[in-house]
């Protein structure tokens, strides 16, 4: 340590200094001791929160998984510090590559899957990863993009090989990340990769260009469809309130008639029960005033003509000045 | 003094050459061979430090899990259709002497695989209707038995000729040789305008029942309603019924009268002209005075 604060002395009390320095073997002593102890410091290092690390000495894995915080390792060229950020989701895309801003790839590829019902679908799928044993994601594989993409692909592929097409674009897209998500995880534990898939999304899956119009003309059909029976549900919620009321509407008439009905018959037999009354007391006087009332309010109305009861009518002095029908005529000659 | 620690110093740095020199570390990724004058002697696969004689000499082959892509190639199955398969193959050194020998390097490795894969790809597929690996129920997809089997004999084929491990063969893609997916497309297509078709019939049917429903039931509420009106309305008639003849039978004569002149009231009106002959009830009084009134 005296040597790194020697400079400061430089200046004022060099000659001492050298007068100090007993002989050149002790100074090139202190080089050696200097040295080796910067090469026994030089194997502390830190392992930052987001990280694990994996110590080998000579190539042999000595420490599988080093935890956050600072420690020691054999330096150079004993012990290897290998540290990995092991919590960070690394993204692969299977079935075309990752949209890409600097590279001007906006528009994501996407690779075509053959359906269980042998129709041909666009399909990307990324698939994120993280590191779970830091020793066989290091070591096992050469190169552990490549392994998950493989994987990933042949559970998709497989999975949507024994799936129709109509469930692939639909209902079973869930299902299918699902399905691949467990079969991809246990075949890449197989391989001892040292990774976990945390996560595969179906990020686009479209028909192909050339059959697009057709799909779409479903889709419009399936609105149409459910456009028809929205305006059919409308007329039936339209007619059937509307049949109720008149039905009501019906039976409250009729029940007004019959009310009616029974009320007149009511009040007509009880005014004719009030005069029948009076009528016993005086027949002959009560139908000869009935009568000629009765023609009272008739007879004013009416056109009349007078004959002698000996004497011959023409008939046609009626039709002259009125035209009215013969019923009427006949009628009032009864 | 000085020459005897010259001594020394070369004696120091001769056993630092040796020590060199018999020492070597193997990572865990790697397999070390150890060959003497080119003579391959041992292959050591434990990582660490290991000794040697100081003239042998190391090759290091990469022992971790490789996956290889071969390009796309087209095969034709049993039922003489055609698919472009797109597969990987996972593989590792396993025998370094041997890999050595007869190989050398991977990219030469995997040509070799290619190889071996292909052929035993066509001649299975060429056993498998193409239902075993494309097909809408899961339960006729054969494919993972098949490749298993692959997998099996490319392994030993492998292993015993060239020192590599294959650690499996899969089936990365399906797709259609470009020459066939024009029809494919319109095969697509005429199923998409019959699904379509089908919706739109579907949702007609769908429409028509249920008008058809509100239609009838409709009639069902009028008539039901209808029947119980001219019920009410019978019930109405045959009660006024009963009460006016209740009424009038007690003088039949006299309601005749009153009724007769009620309905004169109503059947002669300002177009009626009648003819009256002077002899009549009414005028008997106006020609004859009061004989007529008798």
């Amino acid at each position: 340590m005296s040597t790194l604060v020697a400079p400061q002395f430089e200046t004022a009390e060099r000659s001492e200094i050298v007068l100090e320095f007993p002989s050149p073997r002790r100074r090139r002593l202190r080089l050696w001791a200097w040295l080796l102890g910067t090469w026994i410091l030089s194997g502390i290092y830190i392992v930052s929160p987001e990280q694990q690390a994996v110590v080998t000495m000579f190539g042999a894995v000595t420490a599988p998984r080093v935890l956050p915080g600072i420690h020691y390792a054999l330096p150079w060229p004993i012990d290897s510090v290998y540290k990995l950020k092991v919590h960070q989701l690394r993204r692969v895309a299977i079935g075309g590559d990752v949209a890409d801003s600097v590279l001007g790839r906006l528009q994501p590829m996407s690779s075509e899957f053959l359906s269980g019902d042998q129709n041909l679908l666009d399909i990307r799928v990324v698939a994120q990863y993280s590191v779970s044993e830091p020793r066989d994601f290091l070591f096992q594989p050469e190169n552990v993009d490549r392994v998950v993409s493989a994987v990933v692909g042949v559970e998709l592929s497989r999975r949507i090989a024994h799936t129709t097409v109509d469930d692939i674009l639909t209902t079973e897209k869930i299902a299918i990340q699902n399905d691949v998500l467990q079969a991809a995880q246990k075949a890449i534990e197989s391989y001892r990769v040292g990774a976990t898939i945390s996560n595969i999304s179906i990020e686009s899956v479209t028909p192909p260009p050339e059959a697009a119009d057709a799909f779409r003309s479903v889709a419009s059909a399936k609105a149409d469809a459910i456009r028809i029976v929205n305006q059919a549900e409308g007329y039936a919620n339209d007619l059937l309130p509307r049949a109720r009321g008149e039905g009501v509407q019906l039976i409250e008439q009729a029940q007004a008639y019959k009310e009616g009905k029974v009320n007149r018959a009511a009040g007509d037999a009880a005014r004719f029960g009030e005069v029948v009354l009076e009528y016993a007391k005086a027949p002959k006087v009560t139908s000869t005033r009935a009568y000629l009332e009765a023609l009272e309010q008739i007879l004013p109305k009416l056109k009349k003509l007078i004959i002698d009861s000996n004497g011959n009518v023409d008939l046609t002095v009626i039709r002259r000045d009125d035209n009215s029908g013969p019923n009427q005529t006949g009628a009032t000659r009864k | 003094m000085t020459t005897h620690n010259k001594y020394i110093a070369a004696a120091v740095a001769a056993l630092f050459l040796l020590i060199y020199l018999s020492l070597y570390s193997v990572r865990e990724t790697e397999f070390a061979l150890v060959t003497q004058f080119g003579r391959p002697v041992r292959t050591v696969a434990d990582a660490g430090l290991h000794v040697k004689l100081p003239f042998q000499s190391i090759l290091w082959f990469d022992k971790r899990l490789r996956i290889y892509n071969p390009r796309p190639s087209e095969f034709l199955t049993r039922d003489k259709k055609n698919l472009v398969i797109e597969n990987y193959v996972a593989w590792r050194i396993e025998d370094p002497d041997r890999f050595v020998q007869s190989v050398g390097d991977t990219s030469a490795a995997e040509m070799r695989l290619h190889d071996i894969i292909w052929s035993g790809l066509s001649a299975a597929l060429g056993t498998e209707n193409l239902d075993s690996l494309v097909s809408a129920s899961a339960d006729k997809v054969r494919a993972t038995s098949m490749l298993d089997l692959l997998t099996a004999s490319a392994d030993r084929a492998a292993l015993s000729q060239y020192g590599i491990r294959v650690a499996d063969v899969r089936i990365k893609r399906l797709n259609l040789p470009e020459q066939n997916k024009q029809s494919v497309f319109a095969r697509m297509r005429a199923e998409r305008e019959r699904i379509a078709m089908q919706y739109r019939a579907e949702g007609e049917e769908q429409a028509l029942t249920i008008r058809a429903n509100a239609d009838r039931e409709k009639e069902e509420i009028l008539s039901a309603a209808y029947k119980e009106a001219e019920k009410t309305r019978g019930q109405g008639d045959a009660e006024a019924t009963r009460i006016y003849g209740q009424a009038y039978s007690k003088n039949p004569q006299f309601y005749k009268l009153l009724r007769t002149l009620e309905s004169y009231k109503k059947v002669l009106d300002d177009k009626t002209t009648i003819i009256l002959n002077s002899d009549s009830e009414l005028l008997k009084v106006l020609t004859q005075g009061e004989a007529g009134a008798k």
